[in-house]
């Protein structure tokens, strides 16, 4: 009997399934090419993907709401020029200052984004999709019109991204406190239930006396915050700063959500399943080239990815609503 | 000090277009449980958001112990210590049961929600409740009942003083409804004050010390529950005698319209059989939830069937889709006019011509004159109460509006009609001349089937009564044969059924 | 036929005059003249001439506006049409290299935008589950990924025989085909939407879809033409483009579908279904054209333009809503 449970809680647990695809996805790779599962062609996963994945608990919270942000990689190309050009004419150098400017950017445009959303009843698409054109121009503009920042430009900043910490990358440690603060964030505070609560039922959640129009706004503002901080990633992690940078990377945020599980609905979705979705991707990507793939087939494949995952989750869903009602007794 | 924990005095609610409550008033004792009773539409519901603070009333005060309170929201209303379980839960499905009954109280210790605590605090309220699951299944996965357990739990939890239950036994089987009474007179040992909602006069005697009515968002009358007869309430409820209520016709029954066979649909009904016959009106009734709107909608193609046969005029029909069944004359009146049967910000004309708009629509194009004349003198035929066809469906009351749906459907080639509640919170003059309209298409030799909860209705209107319990057929009554009695012990679920297991 | 009670219900409209100069589409025509005076006044090289040669390279896109305004009309969005038309020019430019016929070239480019168009319908038809959104993000993703495949590691394609697509880019005097299949194309759309019995079913889908299902209107029917007409289109809008670039890439339509969302939008088209019409969009459309002719002749960045349009979109979904709010919290203050 409780033998049964267990084994029912693994198979309906889609983090657990989404684990089990993981590990079977590594042996697969490793198979193809024993140099994969070693720790630093992990760390090289991790870090070449940072920016996706720490995004990916911004749009998890966007999406937990009921909402979905396009806009996110225009607001990193805006904070990540921003730093790009102060720190090329020397108006700032360092390491903590560029971060915290970023990150402060980012939340502005977060911040406007959401108010747009909760205040104006926008859709979050058409807002989004705005600011996407918006957020960008800003950058350009701020680029006088297309200059870069490169490495030389940037002095010291991008050394964060080289050096290590307990033998760990240090952009690796950024995403495993951003993911680890999520965790408990969403998980053991009210805010974060609050969160769910909004998505699950904004009705209820209205009558039960949660301000539903400000834990929209803070979703959104915490999905600029992080965009802000991916700006100071990218610009570290690739030791160059653009104005086109990460154009069309949205859709790799909010594949790693939906493999993840997030639903667009809101409502469902978990900081592990995110943490798994953005995982999967980020291998299945660097898999392909592996088992023969050309790499020109990337996007293609990333999209039937993403495409079968929506459509196994309906039909699951709709296998197992069948069910419910086969059982209920008449 | 009162002697009321709850009193509400003058309560006036206006909703664009109808007055929801007129000038009620209401008065509850401490530890006592009241019940509230009154037709659909009546204001019961209006009434109960005003309490709980979801809705504002335009006039009237509410007293907490004797002292004035004004709640602004919901929230103000729960910190007061008053707490509602609604008809149709309103819950997070993707939450777990303990999150479910913490919200907005959570267990929190530095910031920290403490999820041990409160899932054996959740559970220990389940066990109170005696109920069968745990505090982290995802609330979702349960059932009707199981969640109406979870929102009490909730509104124990909240050490609430005073609990609102919505027709909370509509959707329980009779187990289920004898520990709801259990655990009713419990929480009243506690010392908690019940206002109880229900159309059951059987919850009511059960239950209830004190019974108040409301008819047309009016206060009727406080009665006690020692001594009151099933005919004094109804004569409250209903306000006149029931006979004059319905006009029905003496109709020549004609031949066989239509058959339906071995309908099953799995989770919905299971074999369910029954035929209609030209001039006659088949009332189908049975408690909420029993099947019946889903048996139409499948008759009409809205759903598919797993197994069953439809014959119109002896001859067997394939239905897939709802045009389907327009084409060959079924035509449905939904339940839900706004959700359903109307397009509430479009105008009137635009409504009644939906269905039919390609009838005489010229080489695609929509004929807005032709439109215009149609329509009119279709809502007209119908007496609807509109100044011009443009108005929105939205400014009309609910019985005009359900005139609406009348009319869109005699636009259409008709040979069976089948109205679902169709007076469902509808003022009792517009109720009157929708039963004319009914009586009249009879006469014309349609075949029509009734659904309604509301057993004067069925008595009064329907030829032959079809009875539906838990998506089975329990019994078909003639006209003359049937009671009041009769039909609420086929529509209960028996001791031999799913209680004996 | 009057009622028992004889009483009558009225049923002539309004005068529809005033209605028009009141309306939405009003608004924008008079925008429309006012940037057009702007334009002359900040580009000395701007006038009726310049306009229209320089127009074609923008009006593609309005063939994408025409979809849209169906898709969004309906309550839904379709954001891979710029992923299609990339898909369909790669593939015109190919089988025109290889040998194709013109006639045979513009047929593969329809064929290839209506065979996504499908894709993407039968998607949507068969789980109706699904938010369009997410499907035709992934659809979006996997149209440019094949474009990708099949350009190879060059990434761009140039067509050797440019006769056809200099034909189809010619001009009846000063004034480009495409104008005119723009406007040939948009009239029978604006018929179609606004007095058609589809047209209306359309509106009710997109306005209440349960009651549309229940009065008959073939709700799945009807999303499986409009997305895969919404493909024919992409295939025109392909086609155009080619004339003017003589060649496709990767990168080709990029962007297409938040422009033609865009001018929809702000054609008074509201992405949550059942309002707005065709002409709004078209005046919209024409104004953003206009606008980017002028502000392109000062050679002002081609991102200002979309920082322009970016602010439009969400002004004009944003303003209305605000005056609402404000309006409403004025009226509870009163109470």
């Amino acid at each position: 009997m409780k033998k049964d449970s267990m084994l029912k809680k693994i198979t309906g647990s889609r983090e657990a399934l989404l684990a089990l695809i993981l590990i079977l996805l590594f042996i697969v790779v490793t198979g193809f090419n024993s140099s994969f599962l070693t720790p630093s062609s992990l760390q090289q996963l991790i870090k070449n993907n940072a920016v996706t994945m720490v995004m990916a608990l911004g749009m998890l919270c966007v999406m937990l709401v009921g909402g979905i942000d396009i806009s996110i990689m225009s607001t990193l190309a805006l904070s990540g020029m921003a730093i790009g050009m102060l720190l090329k004419y020397g108006h700032i150098s360092g390491t903590i200052l560029p971060f915290v400017i970023t990150m402060a950017i980012g939340t502005v445009c977060g911040l406007v984004v959401g108010l747009v959303v909760s205040r104006v009843d926008v859709p979050p698409i058409i807002a989004t999709m705005g600011f996407m054109y918006i957020y960008r121009a800003m950058g350009y503009l701020i680029s006088n019109g297309g200059e870069w920042a490169s490495a030389s430009a940037l002095g010291s900043f991008s050394d964060f991204a080289t050096s290590s910490f307990l033998g760990i990358n240090c952009v690796i440690w950024i995403v495993i406190v951003c993911y680890a603060f999520f965790f408990w964030f969403m998980k053991w505070t009210r805010t974060g239930r609050k969160i769910y609560a909004v998505g699950s039922n904004p009705e209820a959640a209205d009558v039960s006396g949660i301000n539903v129009r400000n834990i929209k706004l803070l979703a959104f503002t915490i999905m600029g915050l992080l965009a802000g901080l991916g700006g100071a990633l990218q610009v570290g992690i690739y030791a160059s700063a653009m104005p086109n940078m990460q154009k069309g990377g949205e859709m790799d945020v909010i594949a790693a959500c939906v493999i993840g599980g997030v639903s667009m609905s809101g409502g469902r979705g978990s900081v592990i399943g995110t943490l798994l979705g953005s995982l999967i991707l980020a291998t299945i990507v660097k898999a392909l080239p592996l088992i023969g793939i050309d790499s020109l087939a990337q996007n293609t494949f990333k999209g039937v990815l993403i495409l079968v995952v929506v459509v196994v989750n309906v039909i699951l869903q709709r296998i197992s609503d069948r069910n419910a009602l086969k059982g209920r007794e008449m | 000090m009162s002697e009321y924990v709850l009193e509400l005095k003058g309560i006036t609610k206006i909703f664009p277009g109808v007055k929801a409550l007129n000038n009620v008033q209401f008065q509850l004792l401490p530890g006592e449980v009241h019940a509230l009773m009154g037709e659909n539409g009546a204001g019961k519901s209006t009434f109960i958001k005003v309490i709980t603070g979801v809705h504002k009333a335009e006039e009237g005060e509410i007293f907490l112990d004797g002292e004035k309170v004004d709640f602004k929201g919901p929230k103000d209303a729960q910190e007061a210590g008053i707490a509602a379980v609604y008809q149709h839960p309103t819950s997070y499905p993707d939450l777990t049961v303990a999150e479910n009954i913490f919200m907005g109280h959570e267990i929190v210790k530095n910031h920290m929600i403490q999820w041990g605590a409160m899932n054996a605090e959740a559970n220990k309220l389940l066990q109170k409740l005696d109920a069968d699951f745990d505090a982290k299944a995802e609330m979702g996965t349960l059932s009707v009942a199981q969640q109406q357990m979870v929102e009490i739990a909730k509104a124990i939890s909240t050490n609430a003083r005073i609990i609102i239950l919505d027709e909370p036994t509509a959707s329980l089987t009779r187990a289920e409804s004898e520990k709801l009474y259990k655990l009713v007179d419990q929480l009243k040992e506690d010392g908690v004050s019940i206002i109880f909602i229900s159309h059951r006069f059987e919850d009511m005697y059960r239950l209830a010390s004190r019974v108040t009515v409301f008819r047309d968002s009016q206060y009727i009358g406080t009665y006690p529950v020692d001594g009151i007869t099933n005919a004094d309430l109804i004569k409250a409820m209903v306000g006149r005698e029931i006979t004059t209520m319905y006009p029905k016709p003496k109709v020549e029954i004609g031949d066989e319209v239509l058959r339906i066979e071995h309908f099953s649909m799995p989770g919905y009904f299971k074999d369910v059989s029954f035929n209609v016959r030209a001039g006659e009106i088949l009332g189908m009734t049975g408690l909420v939830g029993a099947g019946r709107t889903e048996v139409v909608e499948a008759v009409c193609g809205i759903t598919q069937v797993e197994e069953g046969k439809v014959y119109l005029n002896r001859e067997e029909i394939h239905i897939r889709k709802p045009i389907d069944a327009m084409k060959k004359g079924i035509i449905l009146l939904p339940e839900d006019r706004q959700k359903e049967g109307l397009i509430m910000s479009w105008g009137l004309g635009r409504n009644v011509t939906l269905p039919i708009m390609g009838k005489y629509a010229k080489r695609g194009l929509n004929d807005n004159k032709k439109e215009r004349e149609v329509s009119r003198d279709l809502l007209e035929s119908v007496d609807t109460k509109a100044v011009d066809i443009f108005q929105p469906a939205s400014s009309l009351s609910g019985g005009n509006q359900q005139k609406v749906v009348v009319a869109k459907a005699l636009g259409q080639e008709m040979k069976v009609v089948i109205m679902d509640e169709p007076t469902k919170g509808v003022d009792v003059g517009a109720k009157a001349e929708i039963y004319a309209i009914m009586g009249d298409l009879a006469k014309q030799g349609y075949a029509i089937i009734l659904i309604s909860s509301e057993m004067p209705e069925i008595l009064g209107m329907a030829d032959r009564i079809f009875v539906m319990c838990n998506g089975r057929k329990t019994g078909e009554l003639m006209r003359e044969e049937a009671t009041q009695e009769i039909i609420l012990d086929l529509s209960m679920e028996k001791a031999s059924g799913k209680e004996a297991r | 036929m009057a009622g028992k009670s004889g009483r009558t219900i009225n049923n002539i409209p309004e005068n529809p005059v005033r209605k028009m100069i009141f309306s939405w589409e009003g608004i924008l025509f008079l925008l429309l003249i006012a940037i057009n005076i702007f334009c002359s006044m900040y580009s000395e090289f701007y006038n009726i001439s310049s306009l229209l040669r320089q127009m074609p390279v923008y009006l593609a896109e309005v063939f994408l506006m025409l979809g849209m305004a169906f898709i969004l009309v309906m309550g839904e969005i379709d954001i891979s049409v710029g992923s299609i038309v990339c898909l369909s020019a790669t593939l015109a430019c190919l089988s025109s290299n290889a040998g194709l016929p013109f006639p045979a070239v513009f047929l593969v480019s329809l064929l290839v935008g209506t065979a996504c168009g499908i894709v993407n319908a039968l998607i949507l038809t068969n789980f109706q589950e699904l938010p369009p959104m997410i499907v035709t993000l992934s659809t979006q993703i996997i149209f440019r990924g094949l474009a990708e495949i099949i350009l190879g590691s060059g990434g761009s394609v140039s067509v050797s025989n440019t006769a056809g697509f200099r034909a189809i880019a010619g001009k009846v005097g000063q004034v480009p085909y495409i104008l005119f299949l723009v406007l040939i194309l948009a009239v029978i759309y604006a018929v179609v939407l606004g007095k058609s019995t589809f047209g209306r079913s359309v509106y009710a889908i997109g306005t209440n879809r349960t009651t549309a299902y229940y009065s008959g209107i073939p709700v799945q029917k009807i999303r499986f033409v409009i997305y895969t007409l919404m493909g024919t289109l992409c295939g025109v809008c392909a086609m155009f483009l080619i004339s003017n670039s003589y060649g496709a890439n990767t990168t080709t339509g990029e962007n297409f579908e938040m422009d033609a969302i865009a001018m929809a939008v702000f054609g008074g088209i509201m992405s949550t279904g059942g309002r707005g019409n065709i002409a709004g969009g078209v005046i919209s459309a024409i104004i953003i054209v206009c606008l980017r002719v002028g502000l392109g002749q000062r050679n002002v960045n081609a991102q200002v333009i979309l920082l322009i349009i970016g602010l439009l979109l969400i002004c004009t979904v944003g303003l209305p809503n605000l005056v609402k709010n404000m309006r409403q919290t004025r009226k509870v203050k009163k109470n």
